[in-house]
């Protein structure tokens, strides 16, 4: 797996301060998608367990982060390498919030619970979903590209079996 | 004609420097000269008169009026005289208004008497005049300390005059009678009078509100010292817990959010939110939404800031009885709180000048940068800042003596209205000294990064053994503060120097002298204060860290800023989290900066590159406002008012995220 992108503090990628990891490779080559070179599966750099641990300690030493985010690409295309990383950064930092981005939808991932997909999502906190459709940009939206896409709290979604939109804490 | 300063010999030198320095201005040719200070367009005609005024009286305060140290000190480009146009008169800086005592009894502008107030909308009329009067008599900035808490008595006037007339329209009760003590806290009055009470209420919140909006409005366009500026007004708010107080806090937060003529935000009043535990800062706390509405205008126009009551040196002179003990500050910094002769309070006084260090300078002589030596030679070091700072220092008690000996005349308002703290006993032709003894004489220092990438190879964000360094520098400055404090029987204090007009022209002298050295005279500014340099790649929380303790050390005044980088508006738990987080650490004042851009063509407002996200209107097409914060204050836009110095600034900031 390779990533294409870390920021160890954004506020661009979710509520609150949080580090922003992005995964290589992508199969959704949405038209207008604002970085086509992340499509590439050998875009960036391995994530070597070095490069891994280091991002880890990062995020388990910094007091102000609300959580992670993971974009791409689409990292449900490695889903079952970034659950692995998941699993490793809450062993070491705790029960830390992720927001997860995917050109999927909530429907899609959640079609078969024993696949990866379904894996991933459920260790996750927030789904930014749906591929993002030129037509329906709009860059007043919060935390995504255009109105189809939909910001859902998984575990509610989850347990009530239904879509359960996500809320921000503060409204500002 | 008093004796030439002997620094300088030829009279044909000195004529030849008078007739460039008119010549200059005339042509607009020095564009260092006319934007040292980014709210001046020094290009426009009273802008230009404001110029020859005032570098022909630094040139005369230079030849005729200082110490020979401190000039030659000034020529070494060690030492910087702040407002030096203002070193012969005797002007003093800035000051805190006691706003309460002057809408209470009235005042007399020298123009003309003015009655006290009867409602929030005049009242808050009177503030903006009464920062402009004051504004001319002094150089530097104007705060209310405590706003919520001098406006609370005319919200309720009002009030009372709403429900008055509600018991007379809806003819519940007899509007002449007595009713005691009517506030908007009385439910009893409520209960019994619910239509009278209900209308009362809408109508003076909506007078709040419209009276804030015409405060700011007002703060912003209009003019002081000859048409030059508007003044450098602050206010500072959010511990006022009665009802009437709470209206005032959250009304300035609306208006500001709502920005000016078409939505634009508001370059004055810089805003201060004083936190405090027990008072805002946690749910269920009375003025916890406030605070929140604080973040939220913050995240949206870059002001409010913050001011930490809880840290240490605010905390020791905290009185929850008196609100005028509460830390407050001047848009860019300035603290005065202690006093040795007792007013603890802020109110009634300021600070009286400060003269700057250039720590670089003194780095890059006894340091290892220029490849002289192995080791810093860090007596040598010491042995000469104490050297300069006695000159910096003798500079201001020289100034001290020349404000202390005018007489109460020459800042008429100031004194006559007591303004300053007992200058309404004064008679015009006394003296002020006395009283002016309660303000502080502070010295500066700038560029502490460089001086340690001078003297280590590191600066203090980069290694631990040199953030110690940096740290018993900065102490060691403070204990000589204390120490000449003691001596001379005055407020001596430690500033962490807001450095604008500063921030390059001790730069380009040393590159001039030194040539570029790497990480230290490598750029067009020094790295403000104590700041871990914008540059430098660090967490937003190891720079809080990393800076805070330098806050408990510098009396009169710091601050600490964040960069982030990203629709700051649309994340307010992350602004909340950083401000809270800062707090928690004893930063004594913090802020947030975050890009503002606004499309003329659409009025969009947030993050916009090249073209605008919202009608994709391209740069070349519309201009694009770009609004930054230079040392504490606004400018309209960066890019046509910042020094050069300053713009480079800008755009080294290394945002901490994206």
């Amino acid at each position: 797996m390779n990533i294409c992108g870390y920021y160890p503090e954004s506020i661009n990628e979710g509520e609150g301060l949080r580090a922003a990891l992005f995964i290589s490779g992508c199969r959704h080559y949405c038209k207008g998608c604002f970085s086509p070179a992340t499509w590439n599966f050998l875009y960036g750099e391995p994530f070597t367990p070095e490069r891994e641990q280091e991002i880890i300690r990062d995020i388990a030493g910094n007091p102000l982060l609300s959580g992670v985010s993971i974009l791409g690409g689409d990292p449900f295309f490695s889903a079952a390498e970034v659950s692995a990383f998941l699993d490793r950064l809450r062993e070491a930092a705790g029960a830390i919030s992720a927001w997860i981005y995917s050109g999927y939808t909530f429907e899609e991932l959640t079609r078969d619970a024993k696949s990866p997909e379904y894996g991933l999502l459920s260790r996750c906190q927030v789904l930014v979903d749906g591929r993002y459709v030129d037509e329906l940009r709009d860059p007043s939206l919060l935390y995504r590209g255009s109105s189809n896409q939909r910001l859902i709290d998984i575990p509610a979604s989850l347990s009530q079996r239904g879509i359960v939109e996500w809320r921000p804490t503060f409204s500002f | 004609m008093a004796m030439m300063n002997p620094v300088y010999t030829s009279r044909q030198d000195m004529l030849d420097e008078v007739i460039t320095l008119g010549e200059e201005i005339v042509a607009s040719s020095n564009l260092e000269v006319l934007r040292e200070n980014a709210n001046l367009n020094g290009e426009s005609f009273s802008g230009k008169m404001s110029k020859f005024g005032s570098e022909y009286a630094k040139w005369y305060a230079n030849h005729f009026v200082m110490p020979k140290p401190l000039v030659q000190a000034i020529q070494d480009n060690i030492v910087y005289v702040h407002d030096l146009d203002q070193y012969a008169i005797g002007t003093t800086n800035c000051i805190f208004i006691p706003f309460d005592k002057l809408l209470r009894e009235g005042f007399n502008t020298g123009n003309g008497s003015v009655r006290p107030p009867n409602s929030i909308m005049t009242a808050m009329a009177l503030v903006a005049i009464i920062f402009q009067s004051q504004q001319n008599a002094q150089y530097g900035g104007v705060s209310a300390n405590k706003l919520d808490h001098d406006l609370a008595p005319y919200v309720t006037k009002s009030f009372v005059k709403y429900f008055r007339k509600g018991l007379d329209y809806f003819e519940e009760g007899d509007s002449a009678a007595d009713y005691g003590l009517i506030t908007m806290a009385r439910s009893d009055l409520q209960a019994q009078y619910p239509r009278a009470f209900k209308y009362a209420v809408k109508e003076t919140e909506s007078e709040t509100l419209q009276a804030a909006e015409s405060l700011i409005h007002n703060l912003n366009t209009m003019s002081s010292r000859a048409g030059g500026q508007i003044p450098f007004t602050s206010i500072n708010y959010g511990t006022c817990t009665s009802i009437e107080g709470q209206l005032v806090i959250s009304s300035l937060l609306a208006a500001t959010m709502r920005g000016l003529g078409s939505g634009e935000t508001p370059i004055f009043p810089i805003q201060i939110f004083k936190c405090k535990q027990g008072v805002n800062q946690q749910p269920g706390e009375p003025n916890y939404e406030l605070f929140l509405k604080a973040a939220e205008c913050s995240a949206k126009r870059l002001y409010p800031n913050f001011a930490n009551l809880d840290a240490p040196l605010n905390l020791m002179y905290y009185d929850p009885a008196n609100p005028d003990t509460e830390f407050a500050t001047m848009g860019c910094r300035t603290r005065v709180l202690s006093d040795r002769f007792g007013r603890n309070h802020l109110s009634g006084k300021g600070n009286l000048s400060f003269n700057t260090l250039n720590l670089v300078k003194l780095g890059l002589e006894h340091g290892i940068a220029l490849g002289l030596r192995q080791t810093a030679d860090e007596q040598g070091f010491y042995r000469e800042l104490e050297h300069y700072m006695d000159i910096a220092l003798d500079g201001l008690l020289h100034r001290f003596r020349i404000q202390s000996s005018q007489k109460a005349k020459a800042s008429d308002f100031m004194m006559r209205e007591g303004v300053w703290e007992g200058g309404e006993q004064l008679n015009p032709e006394d003296t002020v000294g006395e009283l002016l003894k309660h303000g502080s004489l502070s010295i500066g220092f700038i560029g502490l990064a460089e001086c340690m990438k001078a003297m280590y190879g590191k600066h203090h964000g980069e290694d631990a053994d040199v953030y110690k360094k940096a740290y018993n520098l900065i102490a060691f400055m403070r204990d000589y503060c204390d120490r000449q404090s003691e001596r001379h029987n005055l407020n001596i204090t430690l500033f962490a120097t807001p450095a604008e007009g500063l921030s390059g022209k001790f730069t380009k002298r040393d590159r001039a002298d030194y040539g570029e050295i790497p990480g230290v005279v490598d750029r067009e500014y020094y790295t403000n204060s104590f700041h871990i340099p914008v540059y430098y790649n660090i967490s937003a929380a190891k720079k809080i860290e990393l800076e805070a303790p330098f806050h408990g050390l510098c009396n009169a005044g710091a601050i600490s800023y964040i960069e982030l980088n990203g629709s700051a508006r649309s994340n307010p738990a992350a602004f909340l989290r950083i401000i809270q987080y800062a707090l928690s650490q004893q930063v004594s004042y913090f802020s947030i900066n975050h890009p503002i851009d606004r499309c003329s063509g659409c009025g969009y407002e947030g993050i916009i590159g090249a073209s605008c996200p919202s009608c994709n209107a391209s740069e070349q097409d519309v201009h694009i406002r770009r609004l930054r914060r230079v040392t504490g204050y606004l400018t309209g836009d960066f890019q046509t008012r910042f020094n050069a110095a300053k713009q480079a600034e800008v755009r080294d900031r290394l945002k901490h995220s994206t």
